[in-house]
């Protein structure tokens, strides 16, 4: 089987939002939960750039890929920041003490 | 001519005015203002002038124009959908706004909440107008953004922070799914216009139904459809009462309307759409109910309650879709504007009571279901206007609710299909189901003596109970005479039922 340049793309999406999910069920840090949140961010981004590459329109698919960058950066701070407040006021990052809230 | 366009200053407006209220109201502060309540001021100030714009739009809606804004490659088109939800998202915010003055008055952050608030407005209507797919979803994503922020608002409060937690991540899942669903759908139309890409999709093909799968879970985090709902009470009872209230009453209808257009766009697939819809109406009518009646905090319970009332909306907009009875359209949308209304009462009047009882006491405790117990003795307003939004949700006859209600089960029964008609029985018995917890706390407010919590409670503010009874009437004349607005909900049925092709 011929290994197309599309192709090897759309391996490496998988691959990240594989990675992305998988880290996002086992890890408990809060800190890795935003880093896992990012893989799975950039595995969306390949994806609208392959897209823009297969539809032929690349500049749209690019263009797309760089409001990503931007909206997933913003997420990536506010996570980061309420991690800061979560250290500050729980006083742990392990996401399994994040659980007061029940029922 | 640019500038005399109503649609642009709709959108500059919130969107140029959201920094200058934070800078300002910091600026204030840092200058000593005595009590800065400028910020306040300025977004209340910002919101009204909105109306005038608005009105104007409406208009011109409202006579089946579609008025249209351009900005480079960016298309803001305003139809029937668009015009309901930005009317309603204008009408709380205004309230939300007032009513806040007082409450987040003595807060530290002041600036930030109503930068936030007015940004937030601003946003969910142009998630309103959007017209192409990656345009609604950096809408999309912008109101995930500042309701991030304002849901965190106490960022001192243990609880707070793990409701942001828990909304940020789930909804940044669900926004990646999104964003692949939409790289699918590019590749395969090669275009991103709704209008357009109906036409381009050759109807079945196996990756737009997956790019269908990521749409209805990217989305449905936010409108809360069940098994992806758990963020929901978290963030609704851990955020400031009024932004409780903006959740409920237009974020999360405002996350249905997003899964309506990128569901429109895949209109091909037809029926299947209308019973995954279905089946979703189920679920959330099922597990809101069932959750809220074994809740004891208000805040809790009126979020779970909200998980039911887009039951009810997926029920009128399935049987419009997929079995023909446009009226059921429009009773959902109607339903969505009255369950904004009285919504936004409940969780405005519960706030009133959480702020006497305990936020100027300095407390950030919940409220449960046992504090209320006589608060009509000293809270008379506020009483009365929790009753008339908790008994307008269980769907009781002379209020808004029971209107758009039954007007949602008018339309599930034209259908002429026994399924649809069961499960109209089936929404109908839960919304008896929903007054099992409704009517004892109405009980409990007019009936118990008072505790010693409310007897120690603080006046009630003028601001907090001029909004009550504004938003009382809303809700009690909605309930008189529905046909106040009748166009505006039947031209958003036929904007929706176009987008699908029927």
């Amino acid at each position: 089987m011929q290994w197309s340049f599309p192709m090897i793309v759309i391996v490496v999406v998988l691959g990240l939002l594989g990675i992305g999910f998988y880290g996002l069920l086992i890890v408990r840090n809060l800190i890795k939960v935003v880093v896992a949140l990012q893989v799975l961010a950039k595995g969306a981004m390949l994806a609208l750039v392959l897209a823009g590459e297969l539809a032929g329109q690349i500049y749209i698919g690019d263009s797309m890929a760089i409001t990503l960058i931007v909206a997933d950066t913003i997420v990536a701070v506010i996570g980061l920041a309420l991690a800061v407040q979560v250290r500050r006021h729980i006083g742990s990052l392990d996401i399994g003490h994040l659980s007061k809230l029940r029922r | 001519m640019m500038f005399a366009s109503p649609f642009l200053w709709l959108m500059m407006i919130p969107l140029a005015g959201f920094p200058l209220i934070y800078l300002i109201g910091r600026a204030g502060k840092r200058l000593g203002a005595s009590k800065a309540s400028i910020s306040f001021w300025m977004a209340l100030l910002a919101l009204l002038v909105m109306v005038l714009p608005l009105y104007q739009l409406g208009g011109q809606v409202l006579a089946g124009q579609m008025p249209v804004l351009r900005l480079n490659a960016i298309t803001l088109r305003m139809d029937g959908v668009g015009l309901l939800l930005s009317g309603t998202v204008l009408a709380l915010a205004i309230a939300v706004t007032l009513f806040s003055y007082r409450y987040v008055g003595s807060e530290e952050g002041e600036e930030k909440y109503y930068a936030l608030l007015l940004a937030m407005s601003g946003v969910i209507i142009g998630l309103g107008c959007a017209a192409d797919l990656f345009n609604l979803w950096v809408w999309f994503e912008a109101m995930a953004v500042t309701s991030y922020l304002l849901v965190a608002f106490y960022r001192n409060q243990p609880g707070a922070l793990e409701a942001g937690v828990k909304y940020v991540i789930q909804s940044a899942c669900g926004s990646v799914l999104v964003v692949l669903g939409i790289a699918l759908v590019f590749t395969h139309s090669r275009s991103l216009g709704l209008l357009q890409i109906p036409a381009k999709i050759a109807m079945p093909a196996p990756l737009v139904l997956v790019a269908g799968v990521f749409f209805v879970v990217g989305f449905g985090v936010k409108s809360a459809l069940v098994p992806l709902h758990t963020w929901l009470p978290d963030a609704h009872s851990q955020a400031p009462s009024g932004i409780s209230a903006m959740l409920s009453g237009v974020v999360i209808e405002a996350g249905l309307v997003a899964l309506l257009r990128s569901l429109g766009v895949l209109s091909g697939l037809g029926a299947p759409i209308a019973t995954l819809l279905l089946i979703f109406a189920v679920l959330n009518m099922l597990v809101g109910n069932l959750m809220a009646l074994r809740q004891t905090q208000i805040k809790r319970l009126l979020a779970f309650s909200s998980v039911s009332h887009i039951g009810y909306m997926l029920l009128g907009l399935a049987a419009a879709l997929g079995f023909g009875a446009a009226s059921g359209a429009g009773g959902s949308f109607f339903h969505i504007l009255t369950h904004a209304l009285m919504k936004g009462l409940a969780f405005l009047s519960a706030g009133l009571l959480l702020y006497c009882l305990r936020i100027a006491a300095g407390s950030h405790e919940p409220l449960t279901v046992d504090d209320l117990a006589g608060a009509a003795r000293r809270y008379p307003l506020a009483a009365f206007a929790f009753s008339v939004a908790v008994l307008g949700l269980g769907g009781l006859p002379p209020l808004a609710g029971f209107m758009s209600k039954w007007q949602i089960f008018v339309g599930g029964f034209q259908t002429q299909s026994p399924l649809l008609q069961w499960l109209v029985v089936f929404a109908a018995l839960n919304s008896v189901l929903s007054l099992g917890y409704y009517a004892p706390l109405v009980n409990r407010i007019y009936r118990k003596q008072p505790s010693d919590i409310v007897l120690a409670g603080k006046a009630a503010p003028f601001t907090m109970n001029l909004v009550l009874l504004v938003l009382s009437a809303a809700v009690v004349v909605l309930g008189f005479a529905p046909g106040l607005v009748n166009a505006l909900t039947e031209s958003a049925a036929v904007s929706l039922l176009s987008a699908f092709g029927l």
